[in-house]
C-alpha cells in the first residue's frame, strides 16, 4: 500500500523528500490515511467493548464472568477514553485543515494524535484485554 | 557499539566528544527531542503501524471474550482459560509493547539510524500457534 504511494509521488519528482507538501492532494492523503486508521481501529475498541458487555449466546452454555454491572466499569473507562480520542481527533483534524498542515511547521500535522493519544489507546486496549481476563478467574 | 555511534554524532555535529556525552546522555532521558525530524510520511506510517498493532490485539482480546465469556464449549474448564489467558496475554503484551516500539522507531528515524529490529512478531505468531494447538486439543479431548 505504502510502496504504491511512494512510486506514485516517486514519478513526478526524483526526491520526494525535497517537494513543498504545502497544498497537494497526494500529501494530504497521507494524513487521511492515517485518521482512516485512527477509525477502523476506534470501531473495533468500540465492537469488542460491546462483545465484552454482551450476554452469553446460549444461557448456561457458557460461565458469565461475573455480575453484568461489574463488566459495566471498564467498558465505561474504555468509553471515556474514547471519546477524548475523537474530541482529540476531531478537534486536531479542523485545526490542520482536514490533515494539510500544521501551524507550527507549515507540513502535513504528524503523527495525526500526539503522542498521548497513542499512549491512551493502548491503555484502553489493555484494560480491555485484563478486564476479560480477570472476570473470567474462577471466584 | 554505543561508543562508536556517541562518536559519530559528535562528529556530525562539529561538538567536542567531551561537551557532548553529558548533554547526550540527558537527551536519551528526555524521550529522544535530539535529532532532525523525519520525514512526515514516516512518521504517519509509524503511526498506521502502531494503530495496526493495537488493532491485532483487540482481536485477540474479541476472541478471549468469546472463548472466556460467550461462546457454550463443551471443553474441559482447564483448557477453556489456558486459551483465554493466552489470548489476553499477547494481547496485554502487545498493547504493553506498541508504544514503546512506536518511539524506539521515531527516535531512530530522528537519528537516521537503522529501525530497531523487533521480537513481537515472532512472539506474536508462536502464541497464535500455540493457541491453535491447544484450540485442536480442547476440540478432540473432553
Amino acid at each position: 500500500m505504502s510502496g504504491s504511494a511512494e512510486d506514485g509521488s516517486g514519478g513526478a519528482a526524483e526526491r520526494p523528500r525535497g517537494r513543498r507538501a504545502r497544498g497537494s492532494g497526494a500529501d494530504g492523503l497521507q494524513a487521511e490515511r492515517t485518521l482512516l486508521a485512527w477509525q477502523r481501529t476506534l470501531i473495533v475498541l468500540v465492537a469488542v467493548a460491546l462483545l465484552y458487555l454482551r450476554d452469553p449466546l446460549l444461557p448456561g452454555g457458557a460461565q458469565t464472568g461475573g455480575e453484568p454491572l461489574h463488566r459495566l466499569f471498564p467498558v465505561l473507562g474504555v468509553l471515556a477514553a474514547l471519546g477524548v480520542l475523537i474530541v482529540h481527533l476531531r478537534r486536531r483534524w479542523r485545526i490542520t485543515e482536514h490533515g494539510l498542515h500544521d501551524d507550527t511547521t507549515g507540513r502535513p500535522p504528524a503523527p495525526v494524535a500526539r503522542p498521548w493519544a497513542l499512549v491512551l489507546m493502548s491503555a484502553a486496549a489493555c484494560l480491555l484485554a485484563v478486564a476479560a481476563a480477570a472476570s473470567a478467574l474462577p471466584a | 557499539m554505543l561508543i562508536v555511534n556517541d562518536g559519530r554524532r559528535g562528529m556530525a555535529e562539529g561538538r567536542d566528544p567531551s561537551i557532548g556525552g553529558p548533554t547526550d546522555a540527558g537527551a536519551e532521558r528526555s524521550g529522544g527531542s535530539r535529532g532532525a525530524e523525519p520525514d512526515y510520511r514516516f512518521t504517519l506510517a509509524n503511526e498506521r503501524t502502531f494503530l495496526a498493532w493495537i488493532r491485532t490485539a483487540l482481536a485477540l482480546v474479541a476472541g478471549a471474550v468469546a472463548v472466556l465469556h460467550l461462546v457454550p464449549l463443551k471443553w474441559d474448564s482447564g483448557v477453556r482459560l489456558a486459551v483465554g489467558f493466552a489470548l489476553t496475554g499477547l494481547a496485554i503484551v502487545i498493547t504493553v509493547y506498541a508504544p514503546l516500539r512506536w518511539l524506539r522507531v521515531q527516535k531512530a528515524m530522528r537519528r537516521d539510524q537503522a529501525l530497531p529490529m523487533s521480537a513481537l512478531p515472532v512472539i506474536t505468531a508462536v502464541g497464535v500457534a500455540l493457541v491453535c494447538a491447544v484450540v485442536l486439543l480442547g476440540n478432540y479431548w473432553s
